[in-house]
């Protein structure tokens, strides 16, 4: 498989596995932002471009799962992959350590950008609630050390070749 | 600057001015075609996903049906063996019968050939009267035919055709005020089970009367009720229902008379047997090479009361 094809097949996959978690096994009626943590990942360990690229879609088809604010989830996505390139260049974010504390970072900044665009355009700010605002980011970190550790054998090794 | 950087702050003013006029102009009409494009094809990813999950979760109780399936199909398998024995024996049990009937000069009766149909409507104001059954003159239903039904693997009367359509029928019950049939009580006190014979009689309630019984008859309450030989519509010995209560006798009256609670209840009838008679008859005479019986030649064209 050529690796734009492996790259379309990893992206719908995703999309499949988020939409598939949040329906079929929340936790406590919370899920993990799979494509908000895949995004950072991706822009820790691919760069800010095609991070922004992936995010900003995966962020439409987030959007689209949702009836109001429609782009709000692929400006947020786009935000969140830029930042992370961006902090990619001063720090080295490809370590466990320090990209779960991006993700843990990454996740208020998100609910946080979500709260702030409804405001703007819909005058009304979208909480996302304390229970989700406190649990989710130790979520996204859990689902991002596996996503980390599923990451290398399978990418890089693809990669190496 | 970069050329990394260079790519990524241009795709973040792409971007995001992408979002902010999807965001400001939700309802113009290009956001809303695009917002359609995109559905179409994002929307397969929750659609597809549905329906492998689902195909997924049934997964167990398919293997589980798969498995009682071949367990009943076996055991049916089983059955299978023993109804053709059965059938052997009987087909050469009614080939004697046959044969001793024509020794005896007497007259052969005709065999009925059952037919299953299920209920399809019925009176919801009037459960005793009469119901429509799924199969007509298509499937040689005729008027006056016998209508039994099941009730724990014994067949009891329910009623008779009396009206047949193209792909219906209706069936007037036992229990309706016009039906009746002659039938006898097997009373376990009598010797003689058929010595008490009486004609049971509609009453469009839950329960029939069986009437004209011999005021020397002891009919007890629980006896079985069943149809007569002398029947017009039915074959005999099908059963009726219980004796539910003995009435007292009445001095004004040359015979006693019994209420009787039928076998089967008419509410609960799903699926019923309606004997064709002239048809299968002349099928069975068919098959069998034997000249058809006369049109109309047997009884059955009548109704008991007439």
């Amino acid at each position: 498989m050529t690796t734009m094809g492996r790259g379309a097949a990893a992206f719908l996959a995703a999309m499949a596995a988020h939409w598939w978690w949040t329906t079929h096994m929340p936790l406590f009626g919370t899920a993990p932002q799979l494509l908000l943590v895949l995004t950072v990942i991706a822009a820790a360990r691919r760069g800010p471009v095609r991070a922004m690229c992936a995010g900003f879609a995966w962020g439409l088809f987030l959007d689209l799962l949702n009836a109001r604010l429609f782009g709000a989830n692929a400006l947020a996505l786009t935000l969140v992959g830029y930042g992370t390139g961006s902090i990619r260049r001063q720090v080295d974010v490809t370590g466990v350590g320090p990209q779960t504390v991006v993700i843990f970072s990454m996740t208020w900044v998100y609910f946080l950008m979500i709260g702030l665009l409804a405001r703007v355009f819909q005058s009304q700010f979208l909480w996302v609630g304390w229970t989700q605002f406190m649990i989710d980011p130790f979520y996204n970190c859990f689902v991002g050390l596996i996503v980390a550790v599923a990451w290398r054998p399978t990418w890089e090794h693809s990669r190496s070749r | 600057m970069h050329r990394e950087t260079r790519i990524a702050n241009f795709v973040l003013a792409a971007f995001s001015v992408i979002s902010l006029t999807l965001l400001s102009l939700p309802l113009s009409s290009p956001v809303q075609s695009f917002k359609a494009c995109l559905s179409y094809v994002l929307n397969p990813v929750a659609y597809y996903g549905e329906k492998g999950t689902d195909r997924l979760t049934s997964v167990p109780g398919n293997v589980r049906n798969l498995l009682a399936a071949d367990i009943e199909n076996r055991v049916m398998r089983e059955q299978i063996k023993r109804a053709a024995w059965t059938k052997a024996e009987n087909d050469s049990l009614k080939a004697e019968n046959e044969r001793l009937r024509q020794a005896l000069g007497l007259k052969s009766t005709l065999p009925r050939a059952p037919l299953w149909a299920h209920v399809m409507e019925r009176d919801s104001t009037h459960w005793y009267r009469s119901l429509m059954v799924d199969a007509g003159a298509d499937q040689g239903v005729v008027v006056n035919a016998p209508v039994v039904g099941r009730s724990s693997d014994v067949i009891v009367a329910v009623g008779r055709v009396v009206e047949v359509r193209p792909k219906s029928a209706v069936v007037l019950l036992l229990t309706d005020e016009q039906s009746s049939a002659a039938s006898y009580v097997a009373s376990v006190s009598t010797e003689d089970a058929r010595s008490d014979e009486g004609l049971v009689q509609g009453r469009g309630t839950s329960r029939l009367m069986m009437n004209y019984l011999s005021p020397d008859a002891k009919p007890e309450q629980g006896d079985p009720v069943y149809t007569s030989p002398t029947s017009a519509t039915f074959p005999p010995d099908v059963l009726i229902g219980r004796v539910a209560r003995v009435n007292p006798p009445d001095p004004f009256l040359t015979f006693q008379s019994v209420e009787v609670a039928p076998a089967i209840e008419a509410s609960s009838l799903d699926e019923v047997m309606i004997l064709k008679t002239q048809s299968a008859a002349i099928a069975a005479a068919a098959t069998a090479k034997l000249p058809a019986p006369p049109p109309e030649g047997d009884a059955a064209a009548e109704d008991d009361s007439q």
